[in-house]
């Protein structure tokens, strides 16, 4: 069935609890415009993180005039795609007290939620949901992946700043307030979860065609359980249940995809590609130790994802706070161990490599997505690609003009390849405008917001 | 003062008592006289308000700024020199030492125990025990940080995982549609009942028995009848009689039931704190000691009623710690501890330390661990973890001690020390390789490390825009040492107060390059100056004496590795109650010399441990509830 209208998203938040409604799949996103001749891709949210911040003379374009013709050093692998990109000066962090001495255990943990930790019970976490998952929650039902979640260390750094629980140091995705996400960092895992456990991607993951109806039963369980607990162990179980009727969501997802598979294969135009899109990317698995291989195939696993909307939401921690190095760049010092620089022209050389090598990475994703051409356009003008860090400048904690690279066009919402040298805004502002590009309706400011910043968006 | 370490329960009320008086005859004046104009309702500089501070001082949340205010005012940073008053040294005083008894404050509270997912080690381990399989099978879920700090949430990716581990569990021991069952099938499932019979019945029989060692509980019989609907599903769909057990078993291993510690008795909901009951203490017990489900003999015990006697539950504590089972502990609590998790991906300078091979890495833990181990199963003192006349090593790791020429072969043994610079944690070389740079030694991070994860001390981090060593001024340190650089530190009045302490301990260690060999001299071919002094005119020369210094802190090490390890057995940091509980325990163990068995039964047997907290003390329930 071809739907002939596209629906107003916003009257269907409500409808999104358990049950997955299927037939929003053909609407939502990928909808047939008026003819039936193009579709109309749906917009897709990544964000990419870089911890300690950068080396701001090295990273702020001098002016608006010249951020296209002469960028500086850090944004250099980025000059192929400037044009599609958005550079902000002016967003503040979070303050962060009462927890100064806290600075690398929240950086992360405040990038996505723009909110401090709740101060009284901060041996557990308790912060927001972040940004990310707010966008999960609205259009996650639609793929079989409601968000995507990646990193390239495990998330099991111990160190205690300030009473906070040690989760916060190395997470960013959080699912409620006291949920955190935790991110995959094996890609061999990624693609088996994309895609089962086959290398061809194209292939889905098979699914038992009773678990559904099992996991039903067992959630039947899960609340007679919870009926008879205490109240904090009910808040467990409630956890237990979310994430079990995720599972069932993802499966109804990929039965539906299964479906349309087996309809393509005998000759049925699928709704959701043109035929002029490029075909799905491949994925090498590096076999060396190489960091910038790896953290490439996480990019590259991103890009494909999205590509083949297998999700819409990706959050990918290039690196956590705590101890990478950077063979590769020469050196083997650690990252942390630099940023305290002083202005000393050997560790800030050094902080400025890394914080480049970093941007070539995102670099090396947005311009692959520039490369792969869907709908009218390519799949990076469908896009919003965040990259940035929770600190300004590392070498004194300050968080006054955060870092962020805005890559993509969000389906023609973001008004990109400019330099806005005078923003006014915090991170909330930001993350609470993006969302509201990539068509989330966000019920309430993220975070610290109180506004939409609205040089970002593009005016029709 | 008369409330040092020696908090027996009679005492307790009096000392509360006296610690409420104090509160309000002095330490409250004290605060609205120095504090509160800046730092209450009307004013919060630097977001402090002590108001609720002041009107809940034994609470938790009041913790924290409790601790902060004492930081301060014990240093003379508050009140600021430019404010009207100042305390007097006395009154400091009097803060300082009510500070020490504020723990006399809290209610007696055991802590909630919430119900707790497995670690992704306990799931594995405990598929291994029901199914025989490996528990590498687990591999794929996210890593965690165990015990204190564990993040007992679960989300999608968790669950899907669980459904697909789960599927490849049964794909592994039982056999394919239509072949005959494997031995592990037959054991799990028994024989297909013969035709006409009531397949359900026999159904209900085998689901009951799945559960009972899956939930680490018997079933309730509501729970057996959800199970037995997944039968029903199985039947309806025209599955065989051993297909739908297969159904019904995968339904249990993703049930909270099994991925969880639940209780097997509904709560007395009309209590705030009741105690674990036998099947849980079983589990709790179980995974702390051996990461993995009970065995056939806790089972029994919590059968008959019999886990909760002290007696029983100290055997348990002894039979179970000398099961190779227990090398758990040093995999979830003592590889935590020692700082060691991260030493396998670490990296190294590759040229200058070419040693630092997948082997000398693996061997190095190994050392580590087996030390552990040892201590652990032959009951010895918590001190010989700092001062020790034994190792373990194999030909690799006896390269870095020099004794590679009567140590070959890549087999772990136990090897006496003659050199007693050697011997214990801190001169351990996977200890001094992880407190170290890639490139060099650090002293401060060695005396953070030991400071911290031996002594039990906190240190707060560096504040931002001081700049660590590289970062001085290059022609005036190039010809430094590194500890004559390092001392620059102490020129700096805002980094003194710290380096005055953490550096020495950091120097004498300086005799151990970045990977835990031996030298004389330092990468700028300068000697090695391992002379120091710790507070109290404590003098040494050598790692033997820094190390000899330390372990005559008993009480102080000793209390340092019991709230590590009560904290890691609870999996929540410790909080005002548990004070008390630490300090009882401490009076026990020292009677014997603080041996590490007695420890870890104390710990097992103390209130925290084998009872919860179901709802907030602060909040009665009402009897209409």
């Amino acid at each position: 069935m071809v739907n002939k209208f596209r629906i107003d998203r916003r009257t269907h938040l409500k409808g999104l609890g358990a049950a997955l409604a299927l037939p929003l799949l053909e609407t939502m996103g990928w909808a047939d415009t008026s003819k039936g001749k193009t579709n109309a891709p749906p917009v897709r949210l990544g964000f990419m993180y870089m911890p300690h911040g950068v080396i701001p003379d090295q990273f702020w374009p001098a002016n608006a005039e010249s951020f296209l013709t002469s960028p500086p050093p850090a944004l250099e692998s980025l000059k192929p795609v400037l044009d599609q990109c958005l550079l902000m000066k002016g967003i503040s962090g979070v303050p962060i007290l009462p927890f100064e001495g806290a600075p690398h255990a929240l950086e992360l943990s405040t990038w996505l939620t723009a909110q401090l930790p709740d101060a009284d019970t901060r041996s557990q976490i308790n912060i927001a949901i972040s940004a990310d998952q707010i966008a999960a929650n609205f259009v996650g039902g639609f793929t079989s992946l409601r968000s995507l979640e990646l990193a390239t260390m495990p998330q099991t750094h111990k160190e205690n700043q300030e009473g906070l629980n040690e989760g916060y140091y190395t997470h960013c995705s959080f699912r409620s307030p006291t949920q955190p996400v935790p991110a995959e960092t094996n890609p061999r895992n990624v693609l088996n979860r994309l895609f089962g456990k086959t290398d061809q991607p194209g292939q889905l993951a098979k699914v038992d065609p009773l678990d559904r109806q099992l996991l039903d039963l067992v959630l039947d369980g899960a609340k007679d359980l919870r009926r008879k607990l205490p109240q904090a162990d009910q808040h467990k179980l409630d956890e237990y249940l979310d994430s079990v009727r995720a599972v069932e969501r993802r499966i109804a997802a990929i039965e539906y995809r299964q479906k349309e598979a087996a309809l393509e294969k005998n000759g049925v135009a699928s709704s959701k590609r043109n035929a002029s899109d490029s075909p799905p990317i491949e994925i090498k698995i590096p076999v060396g130790e190489k960091r910038s291989e790896y953290m490439q195939v996480m990019c590259d696993l991103n890009v494909l994802a999205f590509q083949t909307d297998i999700t819409r939401v990706s959050t990918y921690i290039g690196s956590t706070p705590n101890g990478v190095s950077y063979p590769e760049l020469g050196f083997n010092d650690e990252h942390h161990s630099q940023t305290h620089h002083e202005n000393k022209p050997e560790p800030v050389a050094k902080v400025a490599a890394i914080t480049a090598f970093n941007i070539a990475q995102f670099a090396y994703m947005v311009k692959k997505m520039a490369s792969l051409r869907e709908g009218e356009g390519t799949l990076l003008d469908n896009c919003i690609m965040m990259w940035g860090s929770g600190l300004e400048d590392g070498n004194n904690h300050s968080r006054n003009n955060l870092p962020f690279i805005i890559a993509g066009k969000g389906g023609g919402t973001i008004n990109s390849g400019r330099f806005l040298p005078d923003t006014k805004g915090n991170q909330g502002d930001l993350l609470s405008t993006i969302l509201a590009c990539a068509g989330i309706p966000v019920d309430r400011p993220v975070g610290i917001a109180t506004k939409q910043i609205t040089e970002m968006i593009h005016h029709l | 003062m008369a409330v040092s370490a020696t908090a027996q329960e009679p005492d307790f009320a009096a000392l509360q008592a006296q610690t409420k008086k104090v509160f309000e005859d002095r330490v409250t004046p004290f605060f609205k006289n120095y504090c509160t104009d800046c730092h209450g309702i009307y004013r919060m500089e630097g977001g402090i308000n002590f108001a609720p501070t002041l009107a809940a001082p034994g609470a938790s949340s009041s913790a924290k700024s409790w601790k902060q205010a004492l930081a301060n005012i014990k240093a003379h940073d508050m009140p600021p020199d430019d404010a009207k008053k100042q305390p007097t040294d006395e009154e400091r005083q009097m803060f300082v030492e009510w500070m020490q008894t504020i723990k006399f404050l809290s209610p007696k509270d055991p802590g909630a125990f919430v119900i707790r997912r497995l670690t992704k080690m306990e799931y594995g381990n405990t598929l291994r025990d029901l199914f025989g399989v490996d528990p590498a099978i687990a591999a794929e879920l996210p890593e965690e940080v165990f015990g204190e700090g564990y993040l007992n949430t679960l989300s999608p990716l968790q669950s899907e995982q669980y459904l697909s581990i789960a599927n490849e569990v049964l794909n592994r021991v039982l056999a394919p549609k239509d072949e005959p069952p494997t031995e592990m099938q037959k054991r799990l499932f028994g024989d297909t009942p013969s035709s006409g019979s009531d397949l359900r019945a026999a159904a209900k029989s085998v689901a009951s028995q799945l559960a009972r060692s899956a939930y680490r509980r018997p079933a309730s019989e509501a729970e057996l009848e959800r199970l037995l609907l997944v039968f029903d599903l199985a039947q309806a769909n025209k599955l065989d009689y051993q297909s739908s057990l297969r159904l019904v078993l995968k339904a249990i291993l993703v049930s909270p039931q099994f991925l969880f510690i639940t209780p097997a008795k509904e709560p007395e909901l009309d209590h705030a704190i009741v105690p674990l009951d036998d099947y849980q203490l079983a589990s709790r017990l179980s995974y702390l000691l051996w990461a993995t489900m009970p065995d056939a003999e806790l089972f029994a015990l919590a059968d008959a009623g019999k886990l909760q006697e002290q007696s029983v539950l100290q055997a348990q504590v002894k039979r179970m710690l000398a099961d190779t089972r227990s090398r758990a502990l040093f995999d979830g609590f003592g590889a935590q501890w020692l700082g060691l998790m991260g030493l396998e991906s670490k990296t190294f300078d590759t040229e200058m330390f070419p040693q630092m091979t997948t082997e000398m890495r693996a061997a190095m833990v190994d050392e580590a661990r087996l030390f552990f181990d040892s201590i652990v199963r032959e009951n010895r003192s918590v001190i010989e973890f700092v001062e020790s006349d034994y190792t373990y090593l194999n030909g690799t790791l006896a390269a870095l001690y020099g004794m590679e020429n009567t140590i070959t072969g890549p087999e772990m043994r136990k090897v006496q020390l003659e050199d007693t610079n050697r011997g214990g944690i801190l001169s351990m070389p996977g200890i001094l390789a992880t407190t170290s740079f890639p490139n060099r030694t650090s002293p401060v991070k060695r005396g953070v490390w030991v400071l911290e994860q031996v002594l039990g001390e906190h240190v707060p981090p560096a504040p931002p825009n001081v700049p660590p060593l590289e970062k001085q001024d290059k022609q005036a340190v190039e010809n430094l040492t590194l500890r004559m650089r390092t001392e620059l530190h102490r020129t700096n009045p805002v980094c003194a107060n710290c380096h005055k302490i953490l550096d020495p301990i950091g120097f004498g260690l300086e005799n151990f390059d970045a990977i835990g060999r031996w030298r004389d001299q330092d990468q700028t071919g300068g000697a090695i100056d391992a002379a120091g002094e710790l507070p109290g005119e404590k003098r040494f020369s050598s790692p033997r004496e820094l190390k000899a210094i330390i372990a005559e802190r008993k009480d102080e090490l000793a209390r340092n590795l019991t709230r590590k390890l009560l904290a890691y057995a609870l999996c929540r940091q410790l909080e005002g109650y548990d004070e008390i509980v630490v300090d009882q325990l401490m009076v026990t163990i020292a009677k014997d010399g603080y041996r590490m068995q007695n420890l870890i039964s104390e710990i097992v047997t103390s209130y925290p441990f084998v009872n919860r907290r179901i709802h907030e003390l602060e909040v009665p329930k009402s009897n209409g509830q």
